[in-house]
């Protein structure tokens, strides 16, 4: 089964007899540099001289495409002529659908050879998500103010309307653009001073905040990364299912295995999704030492692995990091427990903090230490803004105390203060606002001066929009600040009341939305939006019932449960629920209650509740 | 609707079967990710049953412009003939 779809007349490696063989973890006589580089090229050009790189899995689980950074340089280097070709100017952005193969890395490492900035687009994963799909595509385009857009032949159509929606003359498949001329083109890559690439994982759907990231806090953050976080060596062989279009999967999976010479193996996002167990499967036949996932992903792996999970061998695998959503104890304790046979060590879970705003990474718990859990006690942390330990009686009483994983230490030359809202520094366990400091921020959002002066203070630091407290030195993350609920002077976290609302059958996790809104006496009165697909009037109202009593239960407050269609919620580009967005689309009546009639507990309406705000 | 567009529907109706935890009755129309009482991950769990049933393979782009069974249906015969 030999590659053969590659364009560009660059083929896989070979064996004699025809099979394809992945690149191998080591490069026999080239030195293991770790991101000591000043541009993405500087990486790439240095990689070229061995013979680790890339491997493609099908849906399958067989291997479809080997891609040796040498072979990408080249691959990247023709493309980016023919970029420039077809008449880009430097500097322009170019968006690229980032489906996981060989075609989107020549086209983003090409734009580092040219000079060209790429945008990293989803592509669509939803049964009927078309229209949702061009929607959000057009908003990118538009925010990137982008030149042309690069896609898959599949995804032709889709991304022709969106650009249509936005404006943008140029749009080329692979195909067309791999069969353009490379002319005559002196190519200038980006210089250490320059930008980078543009990663769309903030913001709304409607309103993407395209985060520009510069050489500068590329090689920054991938070299922290290599040497401090993973502390990479020359055995370690990565492997990653995250999406390209994410600032996880794009510069944890993509760009800093490239800076550190080491070989990863892909499987794209929508097949983990169909099977999460061959994710298990190709790191045990593989040998693989490094991977990543949300919490949900072990989530989903360990509740799919069945019987497999017997004939898997999982004693390598030394780093499997959390990141990218709040990480859950009670999620890697499943995970462990499931993969208990198959050698996995627990140890190897490293949780992690950061965000597309400091390009990737933040924080990193101890390599070497088992992830260490907080469990304080709920009343206090909800009334005096202080994580206090649990006391043992507590500890039994699950609706007593939050768990909260420990996300570890900042990494070099980076700075994290913890403050209140007047920017007074805070002490452990004291939960205040989480800033950052340090070479891997962003530039800013582009073309965004607005938003970008919302969370760029004028001391230096990046306002990250989460809260958070230290312990003994170490960062522990609790929620986002912005959709933090005050009800009768106390804070409430809407995560609290989502999770506790998501354990109701059959509400999944992303089913829920929590927000304030201001009632009439100008107190916050809370909403839950429930997303479900019930429709029998009796059933509906004893779904709202037991929620009513679940967040009375938990948050001790009254709350309108407003039932709502499947997909009413919105979602930012980068998968995380979108509260302001839910919010104002309530008050303007686009998500809309279910049930005819009247919920049972509302105090008031949307409208009622619109007119007082 | 052919005999063959026939077989097809009552083997998706029998793959759909572990995933309609609140047996809504199954029709051409019925629209698979709304009128189900189905999250999006058994979506993808179900698309793979589909898949391995027919020894198809079912591109994102097709999937994002199918909404009802009928348009399985159509997928199916298209990916099978």
């Amino acid at each position: 089964m030999r590659s053969e779809i590659m364009p560009g007349g660059v083929s896989g490696l070979g064996s004699s007899d025809g099979t394809l063989q992945y690149t191998p973890r080591t490069n026999p006589g080239l030195r293991q540099v770790l991101g000591e580089f000043s541009t993405l090229t500087d990486g790439l050009d240095y990689a070229a001289r061995g013979i680790t790189g890339f491997n493609f899995y099908s849906p399958r689980g067989v291997l479809a495409h080997v891609l040796p950074y040498w072979e990408l340089r080249e691959f990247a280097l023709s493309t980016g002529r023919r970029l420039i070709n077809s008449g880009l100017k430097r500097g322009s952005r170019v968006a690229v659908v980032a489906e996981t193969g060989p075609e989107f890395m020549a086209v983003f490492f090409g734009c580092q050879y040219a000079g060209l900035v790429p945008c990293p687009m989803p592509y669509t994963m939803h049964i009927g998500g078309r229209e949702a799909y061009v929607e959000r595509i057009a908003g990118m385009l538009r925010s990137a103010h982008a030149s042309a857009a690069v896609t898959c032949g599949d995804l032709e159509d889709h991304v022709n309307a969106a650009a249509a929606a936005a404006g943008v003359d140029l749009v080329l498949t692979h195909e067309q653009l791999q069969a353009l001329p490379e002319g005559d083109v002196e190519l200038e890559p980006f210089r250490a001073d320059e930008q980078a690439y543009i990663q769309y994982s903030s913001g709304s759907t409607s309103h993407p905040k395209g985060v520009l990231i510069t050489q500068r806090a590329i090689t920054a953050n991938t070299r922290s990364i290599l040497q401090h976080g993973l502390k990479i060596r020359p055995i370690d062989r990565a492997f990653s299912w995250l999406p390209l279009y994410h600032d996880m999967g794009l510069v944890g999976f993509c760009l800093s295995p490239m800076m550190g010479q080491v070989t990863v193996d892909y499987l794209s996002t929508p097949s983990f999704a169909r099977r999460p167990a061959l994710w298990l499967k190709l790191m045990s036949d593989n040998r693989c030492t490094v991977a990543y996932s949300p919490s949900f992903g072990y989530d989903l792996a360990a509740r799919r692995v069945n019987a497999a999970a017997d004939d898997l061998d999982l004693s390598q695998w030394r780093i499997a990091g959390i990141g990218g959503d709040m990480v859950r104890p009670d999620v890697l304790n499943l995970f462990s427990r499931n993969l208990a046979e198959t050698g996995f060590d627990s140890r190897a879970f490293l949780p992690s903090y950061g965000m597309a705003e400091s390009t990737l990474a933040i924080t990193f718990a101890d390599l070497e230490e088992p992830f260490r859990v907080d469990v304080v006690d709920r009343a206090q942390y909800k009334l005096s803004r202080r994580a206090v330990p649990a006391n043992d009686v507590k500890k039994l009483d699950p609706e007593k105390v939050r768990s909260f994983v420990v996300c570890g230490r900042p990494l070099p030359g980076h700075d994290v203060q913890i403050c209140d809202g007047a920017g007074n520094l805070l002490g452990d366990r004291e939960i205040g606002h989480v800033r950052v400091k340090g070479p891997s921020l962003m530039a800013g959002y582009f073309e965004n001066p607005a938003a970008t002066d919302d969370v760029m203070l004028d001391c230096g630091f990046m306002d990250t929009g989460d809260m958070g407290y230290w312990l003994d030195g170490q960062i522990v993350i609790t929620g986002r600040a912005k959709d933090l609920i005050l009800h009768n002077g106390r804070n409430i976290w809407p995560q609290d009341i989502e999770w506790a609302v998501e354990q109701v059958a059959p509400l999944r996790s992303g089913d829920a939305a929590a927000f304030a809104v201001e009632s009439a006496d100008g107190q916050d009165a809370v909403v839950v939006l429930v997303q479900c697909r019930l429709k029998d009037e009796l059933e509906l109202e004893s779904l709202r019932r037991q929620v009513s009593s679940v967040v009375h239960r938990t948050s001790g407050i009254e709350c309108e449960v407003v039932l709502v269609p499947p997909k009413s919620l919105p979602f930012t580009s980068s998968g995380k629920l979108s509260r302001a967005g839910a919010k104002s689309r309530f008050l303007s009546g686009d998500i809309a209650e279910i049930a005819a009639r009247k919920p049972a507990v509302a105090p008031v309406g949307p409208l009622e509740l619109a007119a007082a705000s | 609707m052919t005999a063959s567009d026939d077989e097809i529907f009552s083997a998706l109706c029998e793959l759909l079967t572990p995933f309609n935890s609140n047996n809504v009755e199954l029709k051409l129309e019925t629209e698979i990710s709304t009128d189900l009482n189905i999250d999006s991950v058994s979506v993808m769990d179900f698309v793979m049953e589909v898949e391995d049933h027919f020894d198809i393979d079912i591109p994102l782009n097709v999937l994002s412009d199918t909404h009802t069974m009928k348009d399985l249906v159509s997928v199916v015969v298209e990916r099978t003939s």
